[in-house]
């Protein structure tokens, strides 16, 4: 159980400030969601608090100490990280790809054994990626990447998840699996999840709490209910939308408002019935 | 539901079965280029000789003792000088294509080979006196040249802490090109040496001795080693340095050890018996086409091919047109080169 902490951190690439002063924490069995604009600076996180780029002031802290006084390997045991789009060895079949996930568990002399080959076999399983196992990277599909990377975070066995849109390449119902399937880890393994989402609904629907970004701060922050707004969509993302609450459990749902809705064909009655709330 | 690991998804046994037949073929073929040479010397009597030189075995000499100077002086030296420079460059060349994730990366991409050339070239071109020193001067210049070079290299490549591979291939690409200018302008002026210059750029082992056996294989058996140990942390590098440190790969580090140990086996291998091309290129990918990419299989079964392929090469070079000998690297490519084309037709599959 450990709990990831950001605190006053500025972060960027060469002499550029891509975020400012941000302050973040995400506690075991918490699924927190970054949600914001194209280019807002979510990877840029998620790259700090994996130790890919140093932040230029502040202070990062997993388990409470400080990421630069922890070792690739002891860091690798405890944080696990989905990145978005990565590039992957064509030539490797996907069980050897998630095989890569134990590294930080075997020692320098150590090759993987039965054990290492069964928890492979196992994430696998249960990211529904074992009929892949010796296909070669290169003949899979975007999605079933996506599903090989989770599978791969999986048998990494760590103690909190790093995911960069990890739905994006995904139809509706894989969305829902892995969704549930991260849902289920934190829960039952008490992880730490922090995860960078481009569909507000889904954020909304699985996070605890979301971090909306934009210009390089936080905007706004806390329960779904109070960051998915109409009116922070309309600032943040320069998109009319109207939010509603979901007829089940009551979580914000949000639909976009085409430009084309006084296009002749659409009736007033129709939008003034939908625009009440 | 999944009683056992489904151990047959790496591929173990082929691979092992690998290993293992290619030790075997290693054994034969040293063993075939030790009877093969201008004194025809039966197999069986020069498996006598071979076996009376190994502990615990007596034979009684049925021999004539200039047959076992032969084999045990002449021979032997060569051709096992032949299977580890075959076993360096191969595995040399594996690892610098998986450090740039480049299937054209070669054990002479950043600069080893210019620089032992031009100390090679500076070697040939010194006066007779310094060749008196009781050692191969041309050898220590050639090694001296090429850990200069990368040495140099590396430095300009370096971007504070970080060692990033495009910079350190444009690098080397561009200080090989200067290099070997260099070498070309010396070359066109060494008037009478030119002979032996070309045939030491070229590639020969026709100057193997014991000496210098003894003298590379501390150095190739140590990088060998290092290079096998990080074959699991080559695999991870496989993908992108940011998800290898993800993995708990320390990048930097990893890069500075693989870089080093590979230089440093190219450069002994390249000095005692100059630049010979394809070895450290095609070796890993007619590996990779028939076993697959994992470093921690590819590394010990390209040192295995390469040596195999070397010695075969040798045979060849020193027989076709004997006395004459024909310069490795011309053996290297005209053989090679059609096998590698057949590999890669017959198996149309992504290897990199």
């Amino acid at each position: 159980m450990i709990t990831i902490e950001m605190h006053d951190v500025s972060i960027g690439y060469g002499r550029n400030v891509v975020l400012k002063g941000i302050n973040l924490r995400v506690s075991p069995g918490e699924m927190v969601g970054l949600i914001g604009p194209n280019g807002c600076g979510k990877s840029t996180i998620i790259r700090a608090l994996s130790r890919i780029i140093p932040p230029f002031s502040g202070r990062i802290l997993v388990d409470g100490q400080d990421i630069t006084r922890v070792s690739r390997r002891e860091l690798a045991h405890l944080i696990g990280v989905v990145p978005q789009m990565p590039l992957l060895p064509s030539a490797f079949t996907a069980f050897e790809i998630v095989l890569m996930g134990r590294n930080p568990h075997l020692g320098f002399l150590q090759y993987e054994g039965p054990r290492e080959i069964a928890i492979a076999w196992q994430a696998m399983e249960k990211t529904g990626t074992q009929s892949l196992a010796e296909r070669r990277v290169s003949e899979l599909s975007g999605g079933e990447i996506q599903g090989l990377l989770m599978a791969r975070v999986l048998a990494q066995e760590t103690k909190a998840l790093l995911l960069d849109e990890p739905t994006a390449n995904l139809d509706i119902g894989r969305q829902i699996e892995i969704l549930g399937l991260i849902r289920n880890l934190r829960l039952d393994g008490n992880m730490a999840v922090l995860a960078a989402l481009h569909d507000l609904n889904l954020a909304a629907q699985y996070c605890d709490r979301l971090v909306l970004i934009d210009r390089g701060r936080i905007y706004a922050e806390g329960t779904p209910r109070e960051v998915v707004t109409a009116k922070n969509i309309a600032e943040v993302y320069g998109a009319e939308s109207c939010v509603y609450s979901h007829p089940v459990n009551g979580l914000p749902c949000v639909l976009l408002k085409a430009d084309n809705a006084r296009l002749p064909g659409l009736s007033d009655t129709h939008e003034k019935e939908f625009s009440k709330d | 539901m999944n009683a056992a690991p489904p151990v047959h998804l790496l591929h173990w046994r082929g691979r092992v079965y690998g290993i293992a037949g290619l030790i075997i073929l290693l054994a034969v073929v040293a063993a075939l280029a030790t009877t093969v040479g201008s004194v025809q010397i039966p197999f069986l009597t020069t498996g006598s000789i071979l076996l009376s030189r190994l502990p615990l075995i007596e034979i009684v000499p049925k021999w004539a003792s200039t047959l076992e100077t032969i084999i045990i002086d002449i021979r032997l030296p060569r051709v096992i000088l032949a299977g580890l420079v075959g076993a360096a460059l191969a595995a040399a060349g594996a690892t610098y294509q998986g450090l740039f994730r480049n299937p054209l990366a070669d054990p002479y991409l950043i600069g080893v080979a210019q620089g032992a050339a031009l100390g090679a070239v500076i070697g040939f071109l010194l006066p007779p006196g310094w060749h008196a020193l009781g050692f191969g001067i041309i050898p220590l210049l050639a090694f001296t040249g090429a850990l200069i070079s990368t040495t140099v290299v590396y430095m300009l490549a370096r971007v504070g802490k970080t060692l990033p591979v495009t910079t350190l291939i444009l690098a080397g690409v561009a200080l090989g090109a200067l290099l070997s200018s260099i070498v070309s302008y010396l070359i066109i002026s060494s008037g009478e040496k030119i002979h032996g210059i070309m045939f030491w750029l070229m590639g020969s082992f026709s100057l193997s001795q014991w000496s210098e056996v003894i003298m590379v294989l501390p150095y190739i058996l140590t990088g060998l080693v290092v290079l096998l140990l990080y074959a699991r942390s080559l695999n991870l590098m496989q993908l992108d340095e940011e998800q290898a440190q993800q993995l708990g790969i320390n990048v930097e580090r990893l890069k500075l050890v693989l870089l080093g140990a590979a230089t440093l086996i190219t450069a002994a291998a390249v000095s005692f018996v100059g630049v010979i091309g394809f070895v450290g290129i095609l070796i890993p990918h007619a590996v990779r086409l028939i076993w697959g990419a994992d470093y921690r299989f590819l590394l010990p079964l390209s040192v295995l091919t390469g040596a195999i392929f070397l010695i075969l090469a040798d045979i060849i070079a020193r027989t076709v047109l004997a006395p004459t000998e024909i310069p490795i690297g011309v053996i290297t490519a005209i053989c090679g080169a059609p096998f590698f084309l057949y590999l890669l037709r017959r198996r149309r599959r992504v290897i990199f």
